[in-house]
């Protein structure tokens, strides 16, 4: 008699198991793998006090409260020396540690006078009334002034941070001031930082002309290329065939340099010709690939049906088959506007002036102006991450249908 | 009638041998403006010296010398090497073990795939400075994490050390891309094969060893080769996030990176063509090599339709 596994032995169950903690990890894995995207949106969107934080702040929304020392202690004993510094700043030197004391504060020791550890030196009011100034450029400032109208703090806030308090009313230390929102200002700082004469739109009119170009001319000549490779019978096909499959290899350093000599030649340095010309001829080993692959799964009577109808080479192709192979054009031109959009290497090695520079070229500029300002940066990689984004997402059948052909048939 | 036949069919196959051609001209000519043609030049420059301003000076096998006592060229050989060795069978194995994941039939898979091919379509000058942010040692989400583990994270990209190892991590980010491709590969594995393996008693791992890995093997051999050329030649990430440096302390200094700079830097055009000689022949002697060992490993179901 066949033994009969209980319940927890079964396979079944197993199986059960096993899928439940496999989902739980593919989704684990998946939220890794999205955070730097949130994280970089999350950042963008800071006001530059909410950066750097530990532990990092992810909702970049905080409340501005009304912070400062009310009273200013000494750090060492000794005994009270005043100086000023050479723009008028007070201070009280004890031990080597200069103290400095505002304008606002009250003093609480004499010349000279002997003060321990954590004496109090001065002190500044707890409380004061609030003037708001607003700027011209949409910024403005929030001031805690005493009653003889003498500055206490005074907080930066931009054009996104809203105050919570009225003008004239009274605040003590500790209380919210204002809401530090979502900051999209960034987003149109990084897009024009004022260091430059050139912003984000040349950058973005330059990539889209030299991605849209490019887009056509690979169109154009791969599937021209592969037509030639995928329905004629002629002497060398084969090899020839094999020696671009193989070109595919090649790194391109190799051709670099020459290649830069030859548009250098041409005059054609700091233009956007060289990035588009070479896509005309032929348009990549692994675009004419693709194309190939594609135009041979479509029957030869189609070819032969258009021949007794009279149509020359050059009619089938443009009338007959190229409506046929959308699908693969599609794909080539989605994996084109990638590679156009993100490519860094030839820009940088083509362009020279500001006003040239595409997106990425742009991006790594302005990143190195930006320093610390790690808002920006957010801001401006969000703004360069963003089509492509949006491109994949309503095209993504054609990234995978694309990878998915070249990766198997190689 | 016969020989007007005979004459037409041979009208016809010269026919198609010229249109044949004149469909391939444009490939052609491409090949002997940006590729052939630059190929035998930089070839000839690899054994000249030269700076664009005086004329081209022929010094023979000077270059190739001179690299081999150029602390930085070696430099730069190891650090791509040590690039190479780790980014390559690490993002091998994590995206076949992505794609196994991906393959289950969940619901929710379409969404999942999605979110793991997006890092990869967002390669380029982004990803690096996201990835700049994200190892900033002291407010960074990685050491952050690290640290919420009990672990001090290191400096990363300020540290010798470190630095290439942050880059090593961030390929590792773009595992989506090669997903996709062994994904399509899982797929096309017939499920007879799984069938008959669960009849001989199979387990999971089982059926992983004995069907699935075999059936991958011609995937993975040309992944493997197709990365390999990929990762010596990583440049954009490097620039952008050491400022064409390569530091710190040349520790991230690739081969891409250093012949850009003794080209576009410091006008040595005969040197840097060299060098990417030798960066050539280097992937060159790896491909052939994975090409006379892929008959001890690869495995081939029926004919390979070409």
């Amino acid at each position: 008699m066949a033994k009969k596994m209980s319940f927890w032995e079964s396979q079944k169950l197993q199986g059960q198991i096993v899928s439940w903690i496999l989902y739980a990890i593919a989704w684990a894995g998946a939220l890794i793998f999205v955070i730097p995207l949130v994280w970089m949106i999350s950042t963008s969107l800071k006001a530059p006090g909410e950066i750097f934080t530990m532990p990092p702040k992810w909702i970049p929304y905080s409340e501005l409260k009304l912070e400062y020392d009310t009273k200013i202690t000494a750090h060492f004993p000794g005994k009270v020396k005043f100086e000023k510094d050479a723009d008028g700043t007070e201070r009280i030197n004890l031990g080597g540690y200069s103290h400095v004391i505002p304008p606002i504060a009250q003093l609480q020791v004499r010349k000279n006078q002997n003060v321990e550890k954590g004496d109090i030196l001065a002190v500044i009011p707890e409380k004061g009334r609030i003037k708001l100034i607003e700027n011209p450029d949409k910024t403005s400032i929030i001031r805690i002034v005493n009653d003889e109208g003498m500055t206490i703090k005074e907080y930066n806030l931009s054009e996104d941070s809203k105050p919570v308090v009225k003008e004239g009313e009274m605040v003590t230390v500790g209380q919210k001031i204002a809401n530090i929102m979502p900051q999209w200002s960034n987003y149109a700082k990084a897009w024009a930082p004022k260091a430059f004469d050139v912003t984000f739109n040349r950058f973005l009119v330059n990539t889209l002309i030299i991605t849209l170009t490019s887009i056509l001319g690979v169109l154009l000549s791969s599937t021209f290329v592969a037509y030639g490779f995928s329905r004629f019978k002629f002497p060398g096909r084969d090899p020839l065939f094999l020696v671009m499959v193989s070109t595919m290899m090649i790194p391109a350093q190799v051709t670099m340099i020459p290649t830069f000599m030859l548009f250098k030649y041409l005059g054609w340095i700091d233009t956007f010709w060289p990035l588009i010309i070479p896509t005309f001829f032929g348009g990549g080993a692994f675009n004419i690939f693709l194309m190939r692959q594609f135009f041979m799964t479509i029957p030869y009577e189609l070819d032969d049906a258009a021949k007794i109808d009279g149509c020359n080479y050059f009619q089938i192709f443009w009338t007959i088959l190229l409506p046929l192979v959308k699908p693969a054009m599609a794909t080539t031109a989605i994996f084109g506007f990638v590679y156009n959009w993100n490519d860094f290497m030839n820009p940088l090695i083509y362009l020279n002036s500001t006003s040239n520079y595409t997106l990425a070229l742009g991006l790594q500029t302005f990143t190195t102006m930006y320093g610390t300002d790690y808002n920006l940066m957010m801001a401006a990689s969000t703004i360069v991450l963003l089509p492509i984004l949006l491109i994949f997402f309503f095209g993504q059948r054609f990234f995978i249908e694309g990878v998915a052909t070249s990766g198997l048939k190689g | 009638m016969e020989n007007e036949k005979k004459i037409s069919k041979m009208k016809m196959s010269t026919q198609d041998a010229v249109w044949g051609y004149v469909f391939l001209s444009p490939w052609i000519l491409g090949m002997v403006f940006f590729m052939g043609g630059p190929i035998i030049f930089s070839l000839i420059l690899a054994f000249c010296k030269w700076d664009m301003i005086t004329p081209i000076n022929f010094v023979g096998m000077d270059n190739f010398v001179k690299m081999f006592s150029d602390m930085r060229f070696l430099h730069s050989m190891y650090n791509t090497f040590y690039y190479t060795i780790f980014s390559v069978p690490l993002g091998i194995i994590g995206s076949i073990m992505v794609a196994l994941l991906m393959n289950q039939k969940w619901k929710s898979v379409r969404l999942l795939r999605t979110i793991y091919y997006l890092p990869s379509v967002t390669a380029g000058v982004a990803s690096a400075i996201i990835w700049m942010w994200l190892l900033n040692p002291d407010f960074g989400l990685i050491n952050y994490g690290l640290s919420i583990l009990g672990i001090k994270g290191p400096q990363w990209m300020a540290d010798e050390v470190w630095a290439k190892p942050a880059f090593i991590i961030m390929s590792l980010w773009g595992v989506g891309g090669n997903m996709i491709i062994y994904l399509a590969g899982l797929q096309g594995i017939p499920r007879q094969l799984y069938e008959a393996a669960e009849i001989d008693g199979a387990g999971m791992m089982q059926k992983f060893r004995y069907v699935t890995l075999p059936m991958l093997t011609p995937v993975i051999f040309f992944n493997l080769i197709m990365s390999i050329v990929w990762s010596f030649q990583i440049f954009t990430q490097v620039y952008v996030m050491t400022g064409g440096q390569g530091g710190p302390a040349d520790s991230t200094l690739v081969m891409v990176l250093y012949i850009y700079q003794q080209a576009f830097k410091f006008h040595n055009m005969g040197y840097a063509s060299a060098i990417a000689w030798v960066l050539f022949i280097i992937i060159l002697l790896f491909t052939m090599l994975q090409f006379k060992i892929s008959g001890g490993w690869v495995h081939y179901e029926g004919e390979l339709k070409k």
